[in-house]
């Protein structure tokens, strides 16, 4: 097999999804002169950060064979703590680690129902879920938490070298993602458990720990992402974070990471992180109620995980 | 391994069960369904602890929390479930647990073109050949999967191979490469523990035979100076053998 078509089947995935990127953006632009200019492209970079970094996460423990639907729940928490740390006037270096240690600590509460307890990981964020929103209601109420100062906000709006500053926290939180992933021991270990957990066992991987460090670990990123979006709105208002688990979970998913655990890919998370946040910036951009948004990226997600359910049986069939 | 028990709750899996093997030795271990080989096995390697009684090598107790202690004092086992990741690279999956790493700032990275030198080395001792050594292992025929099971098991430098049911799953010719492959580990000294439902395969590679029924070691032959016969008696029951043979036009239904 040469290294071309070697390449052509393993990216098969993201190469769908560039030329998806591609078409949605041809579709887009013939509809709204405003779509391809650089301040558009810009504005919808810097808003795709905190979803990138979560979609990150997201895709190892979908890997792991586990899912975490609290990720919104978490970054909501986390940016309590921001602000309510923001309004005690504590430094911001002291305030983002506040809030990424929240987050962690938040990620490995999950990690350890899941892992311990044995807890299927859908029902237990779900339920971790709902008491972190009414955390976040009993908190803050209706009011917002807001005016808070602008100390962090050269995060979301400055720029090194004339890119912005989101491109480089994407480019470590996904590089940093890639080598634990592919070059280090630990990434091999998640591997294994989403295959065949039981397979990890036998052969002496500690299970339960690498689960739990990686829900600790998609905690820490939401956290992050809590970091950005106070720096980028600097209020915290009651339905933060409401859509990031769906989103996070449809970049993983159209990146091309199997719901049963095994097999993802953080390059396809990017691409379908960029996929949604276009799609809902040009949907908003030639005049669609953002109503649909939720219609288009939910469907979306259920077709594409048919699409694999089906893929994937027609492959078994044939293979026996 | 003396007077082992293991239990599940109520249901007592193995009741005092005493087991040996000595160097460059196989030992076949043999049995019905549910007579406890498979968890025996499960204690010798680690996976399982046991209940009570002791694990001895070379005359020393040693007890294993995880499989990696079992790997640490020498003993790999080849899990009738083979324990493989479907969806990962061949030489992935022979390193798994055990994965090789150099230092580079000194953070330990994968060292992957060691691991994939080995493992071609490794297959090719086995002679086991592979289209494709970055394809999944689901893709790999049964034969295939289970030389890298082997391969695995291999690669750490053991003196006890344990293989549960190593040929349930393999075609004839694949079947002999197994046998010779237990061939040439005995004949480096090593000894060699095989489950196997086949009581042929058995008296061709074993040395010395033991028995479990219903969770009890009901005895240890000499292969050279039993019969098949008596093995499945043993196996059985008695009784059972007799109504066997009372009733042969039966056996083909039973297959069933």
């Amino acid at each position: 097999m040469t290294s071309l078509s070697r390449f052509a089947r393993d990216a098969q995935r993201e190469l769908i999804l560039v030329l998806a990127i591609l078409m949605i953006c041809a579709l887009f632009a013939s509809q709204s002169e405003f779509f391809l200019t650089e301040r558009n492209l810009t504005t919808v970079l810097r808003r795709s950060v905190d979803l990138a970094i979560i979609g990150a996460g997201m895709t190892l423990v979908i890997m792991s064979g586990g899912i975490d639907v609290s990720v919104g729940g978490i970054l909501a928490v986390s940016a309590i703590f921001i602000g309510r740390a923001f309004e005690a006037d504590l430094p911001a270096p002291i305030v983002v680690i506040i809030g990424v240690s929240v987050g962690t600590l938040l990620g490995l509460m999950n990690g350890a129902i899941c892992a311990k307890a044995k807890v299927p990981p859908i029902i237990a964020t779900l339920g971790s879920m709902y008491v972190f929103i009414a955390v976040l209601y009993l908190v803050i109420g209706g009011t917002w938490i807001s005016g808070l100062p602008d100390t962090l906000s050269f995060l979301t709006r400055g720029d090194v070298a004339g890119i912005p500053v989101g491109v480089f926290i994407i480019a470590a939180v996904y590089g940093f993602c890639w080598i634990l992933l592919h070059r280090q021991p630990w990434g091999r270990h998640l591997c294994a458990i989403g295959n065949d957990e039981g397979a990890a066992r036998l052969v002496g991987i500690p299970v339960d720990r690498v689960k739990m460090q990686a829900y600790a670990l998609l905690g820490l990123l939401a956290g992050l992402a809590a970091v950005l979006y106070v720096a980028r709105l600097r209020n915290v208002e009651v339905n933060i974070g409401t859509n990031v688990a769906l989103e996070a979970i449809a970049a993983t998913i159209l990146g091309g990471a199997n719901i049963r655990g095994g097999v993802g890919s953080l390059i396809g998370t990017l691409l379908g992180v960029v996929f949604i946040k276009l799609m809902q910036n040009g949907l908003v951009l030639i005049g669609v109620s953002s109503l649909w948004e939720g219609v288009v990226i939910g469907g979306l997600l259920v077709v594409v995980l048919s699409i694999d359910a089906l893929q994937s049986r027609y492959r078994y069939g044939r293979s026996l | 391994m003396k007077g082992i028990v293991k239990r599940f709750g109520g249901v007592v899996a193995l009741d005092r069960v005493d087991f040996g093997v000595r160097p460059g030795e196989v030992m076949a271990l043999v049995g019905d369904n549910g007579a406890g080989k498979s968890t025996l096995i499960k204690v010798l390697a680690g996976a399982y602890e046991p209940d009570g009684g002791e694990i001895l090598l070379g005359g020393r107790p040693v007890t294993f929390k995880t499989p990696q202690d079992a790997q640490k004092h020498g003993i790999a086992t080849i899990f009738q479930e083979l324990a493989l990741a479907a969806k990962m690279p061949i030489a992935d999956n022979i390193f798994l647990g055990q994965e090789l790493t150099r230092k580079l700032f000194g953070i330990p990275f994968l060292d992957r073109r060691t691991m994939r030198n080995r493992t071609r080395q490794l297959l090719s001792d086995l002679d086991v050949h592979v289209p494709d050594m970055n394809a999944w292992v689901e893709n790999l025929s049964g034969g295939q999967r289970q030389g890298i099971a082997i391969a695995r098991a291999l690669n750490v430098d053991a003196n006890l191979i344990v293989m549960d049911e190593p040929t349930a799953a393999l075609a004839v010719a694949e079947v002999d490469k197994v046998l010779q492959f237990i061939d040439s580990v005995r004949s480096q000294g090593k000894g060699v523990v095989v489950i196997s439902h086949n009581i042929q395969d058995v008296f061709e590679v074993s040395d010395r035979i033991t028995v479990l029924r219903q969770g009890r070691q009901i005895g240890v032959r000499e292969t050279g100076a039993t019969t098949p016969e008596e093995i499945i008696g043993l196996i059985t029951g008695a009784s059972a053998v007799k109504v066997r043979t009372r009733r042969p036009n039966r056996v083909p239904s039973e297959a069933n």
